[in-house]
């Protein structure tokens, strides 16, 4: 080659090069990571799956000690038994709730309506019991604002009772009319899609959500009984003439997990798998069912190492009796390597709630009937044999009968209720603010904002604290009572 | 020499008129003292703009007047010499090396080569002879105290752990501040990849290596660390931080072949162990438990009873101290490094062929780093005068490492081990384990720190190829033309285990991962170079060029849960894959084009201009070019106003402002679903669900516009040198301010989502760096240099996005201590909880009813990494052919949040545990008592006491990092040259060094040079993490 080639090539190349166009080499921005839209079929096992492990994680290990079902040992769950809450829950606020079961309740809903309303009902649905467990623990946080994205960045706190009742001023749709519009849904024909095994606790059954539905009713309903007494009780009823909501253990909303890594549920794999030694039976517990003469079915629901309860007590700090000896959650948590369902709203459930609804509110209904048959229902469904069942009904009449005062009485199904959720500790908690039954005892070494109640509420989060400017702020100390407290 | 120089200097200034006449032509060469030819160096015609540069091979041609008396020669890094022409037609000229630092040639941007003289901007150059046979096996520890404007932390001394370097501290939110990497022009990834396996995932990991490890530190030339964005405006965006600009040895130096072999043996030992006490054994509150973590046992010698638990069943129990039970869990670690390399050829037409191999055990059992290294490079002149140059370098890096971390690692269980159980039967007798494989340990529930090390480790396999092409041509001779083509490419491949009853994954686990990286990039220069261009006393370099490049990534992950048989890690030994297995990959391209513009006259003033439009694939395409200008000036004022006296024998000074403009991360412009998965390490979900997918929406939103986010730089600087140089002072000030940073921004997470990615903020770094050379002593003999180094960087945070005061920097973390971006805070501030303060008092509250502190108040300042200024002095030593250099470095400040302390107060193994152990103490504070506070007056027992001053992430575990250092001893030592020559060698080098050998921290009970996450832009945080090492070692170098 000529030198004087080389140097027009030279400069052809290099012109070339310099002025080349270059919009579709740049166009690689797509991201083949992650998909950019998805079938309802994957949402709603991530929604239903997200308030149950809500249900059983972090929230129930705290709310499990401030009732004094179980005692901490080690740990957060040490702490939580002696009320330091300092810097705990985000990840239920944030992963758990907020950006999981309401987030994608949210898209689910806006997704399916028009298409699918069996979808956008159940969404519905699951979606106001998140809320209920928010606003339960939490007191008045995001609810209408809440899980909308660049929407509402930083969304309103709205107040505990316009998340039950509603405001019309606000334009707030409150829980029971969330849960109606949901039922509402469930009724439309016409689904282009329908939940098939990605409903993996009716797998599809719209009759059953619908009895879900109205149970979900007597449940907020009793919530605001203190409060709103006559909403409560007309809800009730109406539930309750209506004659469509879980009246059987197989109708319970009971969320199934797996065996597998990876899917068991949080109650085994905390406690068997990641931080055995952290938490345990708690002593006053153990005292309450000894004093029930009910330790058949403790033994249902705790592990009785050599044949025998070993509790611990709430706050203490002496030393934690040897791991192997220690009464842990028992099989009815653990089913098959973690595989047992979380309980969310069941048929013991709702009949002490109509019990309660019978004796307080006046629904119809014999409040001792209801109470005998979530006494009854409990025990069945933790797999007590038939026979245990009625030696103990035998054996101990007036423990499964009402008497005395209403507020004895009260007490007595608050009691019973109190034990068949061992492993919902929220409801538990729920139960014990609102009526304030079982009487407890302050923990041993208590902290936190005051030492000297047992806590009505969670603190916020930091994370929404920081980020939130419509935090209330400073936050409320955990001793403010909700609003449908006792 | 020096006043040779101006005088020089002065001549040309004063340069007549010149006369026309007929003309003659001069040929001849340049050569050095060796021989060796001098290319590109400028030949001018005394007295005219007559002139031309020398070829590859030296060789000019000139054409002169009859009546031309003198060539003026000059060349970068050479001392300008006059050389008389009168009745001559040939010459040969032999240069002189210029005076080093103010005259030192460095190579900046894109391999060119300046005279450090004509920059506007800072940067420090260091030579082989700073960094090899100083037995650092990463680069980055060869830089340790050497370089003023620098941060370095290791984190920690486990083999191949990640090296942390920040040049004028950190500049981007959330980005990579880490200087780009530039080996022979190439940009390469000096990226760490982490691997999150099992629960704590990536705090609990074994350390993983930056990728620089993969260089060979023997076969580096020199090293040019380019300060500011205004040094490596033409490197793009990733110079920002600042470019670390590796020149490798070329073959065909002095035009003759050569062998050099090298070999060097060191060990190492593990350094800053706390110290122990060793009176009280296993136990706690004084009762001996030999399934305990603690020792608040009984005194060792106490007698036995039932009630101290050493009398069981009537018998004494076997109760005495270890002292050295955790330190012999350390191993002496070793390291062999040998390295060959062969080259030839001349200027013209040469190669190099050089292979080296590493072997390192580490000072933790099981662990180790063997590096490979092989590399071959040419460069050839071919008949119409193409210049071609290529190298290729492979490498394979193995490294294997072990757990760290909280929670059942081996360092967790053997930091702060009881002091009265004996770890080194376990390891003998090989009893951490039981027949079948699972783990076998005195305290139940946790690790037998062997176990982990031995059953549950990280291997990484990588290999690497870096490949460059080189084509150059000269237009003319004023013009050049010059493409060049890199490649850099890695695998690494990684397999984690835990065998089946290992106390963090019970079930056992086999974790595959396979990490790819590719980087191409495609420059093509055109540069002009013209000296007395439009006017005698101006010389102009012009440059235009254009980058293509390409950044792929793919991780790919497959993870067996629950293994089926013991002691088999395959993946298909496990029963569950849905956990963790994943996919991801990135593609990110860019274009840029770029000038500068060089300008310098009379050789003492100095202009640049420079400019780079880039457009990216990762901005939206109608905002993705985004235009980057620079300036900067130098000026030898000496030169100028003739100020240089025997004291002031030399003054520059210099100013530079540089814009720098930044792309996204790949991907962030859609919104997007994952997979779902719930909880932590202490419970989690994940889907699939058996076989039942779940999605749901991620927890970024993406953003509706973004635009490239910018930082500017401002410096000045001045260069001074002092009585013929023997003392010389490099100073710089500078202010960089980022701003419209691209930032996952933090949301109310009600509103369903976490962050959303947004162009937002502000942060500044201002700084003060300066360097010190002092010739202090030099006869023919002897020579006795001092360098000093300075560095300061505040760094601020002015803003962040509306609302928005605090945001964790990405990254893993614990809840309670979350490294974090604060407004009106350093970065990086670790955010935690706080006990109360009684405001009165000032003094902490303690809750009366138990005598220990009330619960923290959460989402506070717990403590702040950044150092307030740091030191480096090296003193060196020439007698002969005898070298003795010692470094020392100081830090000053700087915090650090210790597990590791945490976990030795709290488990009553740190020697300040045993004081007064039997007493009662009483924690400072005050406790409520009657409606007031009043000093606490509760007295506890010496167990709780420390205990609630040891929980990990308290603020008493908070400590200051302050520390002075001997960094390094070497003592080099060269074979006479009689003996040598007569051997028929070039030379034969002998070394003997000490790397890290004492330190010094006032203010903790560890060594406080540790991070545990290593590279990266979380710092300040000992999660039990290795400790350091200590290096001593000699070397052997012979060539032939």
């Amino acid at each position: 080659m000529k030198f004087s080639n080389i140097k027009n090539l030279v400069l052809l190349l290099t012109a070339g090069l310099l002025l080349g166009s270059c919009k579709k080499y740049l166009d690689v921005n797509s991201t083949p990571n992650n998909p950019t839209s998805v079938p309802p079929s994957v949402l709603l096992p991530n929604t239903t799956i997200g308030i149950a492990f809500a249900n059983g994680n972090d929230l129930n290990r705290a709310s499990s000690a401030l009732v004094q079902h179980i005692a901490g040992v080690a740990n957060q769950t040490a702490s939580y038994d002696v009320y330091n809450f300092s810097g705990a829950f985000d990840n239920q606020w944030n992963g758990e709730l907020y950006n999981g079961a309401i987030a994608n309740s949210v898209v689910l809903i806006n997704l399916d309506s028009a298409t699918s309303p069996i979808y956008s009902g159940i969404a519905k649905l699951e979606m106001a019991y998140a809320f209920s467990m928010v606003t339960d623990v939490w007191g008045d946080v995001p609810y209408s604002q809440a899980g909308q994205g660049l929407k509402f960045l930083t969304p309103r706190f709205d107040k505990v009772q316009d998340i039950y009742q509603g405001n019309a001023t606000l334009g707030i749709t409150g829980l029971l009319d969330l849960v109606k519009s949901g039922l509402a849904d469930l009724d439309k024909p016409n689904n282009a899609l329908k939940p098939t095994k990605d409903d993996i606790v009716y797998a599809g059954d719209a009759t059953k959500w619908k009895r879900f539905g109205n149970s979900l009713l007597l449940k907020f309903a009793m919530q605001m009984s203190n409060t709103n007494a006559a909403v409560a009780k007309s809800t009730i009823q109406s539930v309750i003439d209506g004659n469509n909501f879980i009246n059987a253990n197989t109708l319970d909303f009971d969320v199934p997990f797996g065996s597998s890594v990876g899917n068991q549920n949080p109650i085994y794999s905390f406690n068997y798998v990641n931080r055995p030694g952290d938490q345990m039976l708690s002593l006053r517990f153990l005292n309450l069912m000894r004093s029930l003469n009910d330790t058949v079915r403790l033994a249902r629901l705790f592990t009785k190492p050599n044949g025998a309860f070993t509790g611990y007590d709430n706050g203490t700090t002496t030393a934690a009796p040897a791991q192997a000896s220690r009464s842990q959650y028992g099989a009815y948590f653990v089913g098959t390597t973690g595989s047992a369902s979380l309980h969310l709203l069941t048929n013991y459930q709702v009949n002490f709630i109509l019990a309660e609804a019978a004796l307080v509110l006046g629904t119809t209904g014999d409040a001792n009937a209801y109470y005998q048959a979530g006494i009854k229902a409990h025990m069945q469904k933790i797999g007590m044999a038939d026979a245990d069942i009625t030696a103990y009904f035998t054996a101990n009449p007036t423990i499964v009968t009402l008497a005395g005062t209403t507020e004895d009485k009260r007490k007595q199904i608050i009691t019973q209720k109190y034990i068949s959720n061992v492993g919902n500790g929220i409801e538990a908690w729920n139960d014990y603010r609102r009526t304030g039954y079982p009487v407890l005892a302050l923990p041993n070494n208590p902290g936190g904002d005051d030492p000297t109640v047992i806590p009505t509420r969670l603190p916020y989060t930091n994370g929404e604290l920081s980020n939130n400017p419509n935090a209330p702020n400073p936050r409320p100390l955990v001793n403010v009572k909700l609003w449908w407290a006792k | 020499m020096r006043k040779l120089l101006l005088l020089l200097w002065g001549s040309m200034l004063l340069l007549p008129c010149l006369l026309f006449a007929q003309s003659r032509n001069i040929t001849g060469k340049i050569l050095d003292p060796e021989g060796k030819p001098i290319a590109n160096a400028s030949i001018l015609v005394k007295g005219t703009r007559t002139g031309t540069s020398s070829q590859m091979d030296g060789s000019f041609s000139v054409n002169a007047s009859p009546n031309a008396k003198a060539l003026v020669i000059s060349a970068v890094g050479w001392t300008t010499q006059e050389v008389d022409i009168a009745g001559k037609s040939t010459i040969s000229v032999s240069l002189v090396a210029s005076d080093k630092t103010l005259s030192e040639v460095v190579v900046t941007s894109l391999g060119i080569v300046r005279d450090k003289r004509s920059l506007g901007y800072a940067t420090q150059n260091l030579k082989a002879d700073q960094i090899a046979d100083k037995g650092s096996v990463n680069l980055i520890n060869a830089l340790q105290g050497q370089v003023a404007g620098v941060n370095i932390v290791g984190a920690s001394g486990s083999p191949g752990a990640s090296v942390n370097i920040n040049i004028r501290g950190i500049t981007s939110f959330t980005n990579n501040n880490q200087p780009l990497f530039v080996v022979d022009g190439i940009p390469i990834s000096n990226d760490v990849d982490r691997t999150n396996g099992g629960p704590n995932g990536t705090l609990g990991d074994n350390q993983p290596a930056n990728r620089a490890l993969d260089i060979d530190v023997n076969n580096i030339e020199s090293m040019n660390i380019l300060k500011g964005p205004a040094a490596a405006v033409l490197y793009g965006s990733r110079a920002a931080n600042g470019a670390i600009i590796i020149t490798t040895k070329k073959g065909g130096v002095g035009g003759r072949s050569e062998i050099v072999a090298g070999s060097s043996y060191s060990q190492q030992y593990a350094e800053g162990l706390p110290r122990v006490q060793n009176q009280y054994g296993q136990g706690s509150t004084g009762i001996y438990n030999p399934i305990s973590s603690n020792s608040w046992g009984p005194k060792f010698g106490a007698t036995p009873s039932v009630a101290n638990g050493l009398l069981v069943g009537g018998q004494p129990v076997a109760y005495q101290a270890y002292p050295n039970n955790i330190k012999d869990f350390f191993e002496t670690g070793t390291i062999s490094d040998n390295n060959l390399s062969i080259s030839g050829g001349d200027a013209k037409q040469n190669f190099l062929l050089s292979g080296a191999y590493l072997s390192q055990n580490g000072i933790l059992p099981n662990t180790g780093l063997k590096r490979t290294i092989v590399k071959f490079a040419g460069n050839t002149i071919l008949r119409n005068k193409i210049k071609l140059g290529g190298s290729i370098t492979f490498t394979n890096t193995l490294q294997n490492g072990i757990l760290g971390g909280n929670g059942n690692s081996a360092l967790s269980n053997v930091l702060g081990l009881t002091r009265s159980l004996d770890l080194t039967s376990y390891k003998t007798k090989g009893t951490y384990q039981n027949a079948d494989g699972t783990n076998n340990y005195q305290i139940t529930g946790v690790d037998n720190p062997y176990y982990d090390a031995y059953k549950n480790p990280l291997k990484s396999n990588l290999y690497r190829f870096l490949g460059s092409v080189n084509l150059g041509y000269d237009v003319t001779s004023w013009l050049n033309v010059n493409y060049r083509l890199g490649v850099d490419a890695y695998t690494d491949r990684r397999k984690q285990i835990f065998a089946i009853s290992s106390a963090r994954v019970p079930a056992g686990l086999d974790l595959e991962s396979s990490i790819f990286r590719s980087e191409v990039n495609g420059d093509l220069i055109v540069t002009a170079h013209k000296n007395g261009f439009l006017h005698p006393d101006l010389d102009v370099t012009a440059l235009v060029g254009q980058n293509i490049n390409q950044r792929v990534s793919q991780t790919i992950t497959a993870q067996a849960d629950a293994l089926a048989i013991p002691g088999y890690y395959q993946i298909n030994n496990g029963t569950v894959f849905s956990n963790g297995t994943a996919e991801s990959t990135t593609k990110r391209r860019l274009v840029g084009y770029y000038a500068q513009l060089s300008l310098a006259w009379k050789g003492y003033l100095f202009l640049e201009l420079t400019g780079r439009a880039d457009q990216t694939s990762t901005l939206p395409s109608n905002k993705n070019t985004y235009f980057y200008p620079s300036v900067n000036a130098g000026f030898v004022f000496t030169d100028a106003l003739k100020l240089n006296s025997d004291v002031l024998s030399y003054g520059k000074v210099r100013a530079s402002i540089a814009r720098v403009g930044n792309d996204a991360p790949a991907y962030q412009l859609q919104n997007t679903y994952v997979q779902g998965g719930y909880g932590n390490n202490v419970a989690s979900f994940n889907f699939p669900y058996g076989s039942i997918a779940g999605f749901g929406v991620s927890s970024r939103i993406a953003p509706t516009t973004l635009s490239p986010e910018f930082t500017t730089a401002y410096e000045v600087g001045a260069n001074l040198g002092f009585w013929k140089n023997r003392v010389t002072l490099d100073g710089a000030y500078y202010n960089t301010v980022s701003t419209a940073q691209i930032v996952n921004v933090g949301v109310a997470p009600s509103s369903g989502y976490s962050t959303r990615t947004t162009n937002t903020g502000k942060m500044t770094n201002k700084g003060v760096e300066l360097t010190l050379n002092v010739t202090a002593v030099q006869t023919n003999r002897f020579k006795w240099d001092i360098t000093g180094n300075f560095t300061k960087v505040v760094n601020k945070v002015v803003s962040l996005a509306d609302g928005i005061t605090n945001l964790s920097i990405p990254g893993s973390a614990f809840t309670g201590s979350i490294p974090s971006i604060r407004v009106g805070q350093p970065y990086g501030v670790i955010i935690g909880g706080l006990i109360p303060i009684d405001s009165a008092s000032g003094l902490r509250i303690i809750n009366a009813g138990t005598g220990v502190y009330a619960s923290t108040v959460a989402n506070q300042i717990l403590s702040n990494p950044n150092p307030e200024y740091s030191l480096g002095v090296t003193n060196t030593f020439k007698y002969k052919t005898f070298t003795l250099g010692f470094l020392f470095d100081f830090v000053k400040g700087g915090q650090i949040l210790s597990f590791t302390a945490a976990t030795y107060k709290s488990r009553g193994a740190w020697e300040g545990t045993a004081a007064n152990r039997e007493k009662p103490w009483i924690l400072p504070g005050v406790i409520l008592s009657g409606g007031k506070y009043i000093p606490n007056n509760i007295e506890v027992p010496a167990q709780t006491y420390w205990q609630a001053m040891g929980g990990l992430q308290s603020e008493f575990n908070v400590y200051d990092a302050t520390a002075v250092r001997l960094r390094n001893v070497s003592i080099g030592y060269d074979l006479p040259s009689k003996l040598v020559k007569a051997a028929k060698l070039n030379y034969v080098r002998l070394s003997v060094f000490a790397n890290n050998l004492w330190h010094y921290a006032p203010n903790a009970f560890f060594d406080p040079e540790v991070n545990t996450q290593g590279a990266g832009n979380i710092r300040g945080l000992d999660l039990q993490g290795s400790p350091n090492a200590t290096t001593v070692g000699a070397s052997l170098r012979v060539s032939l």
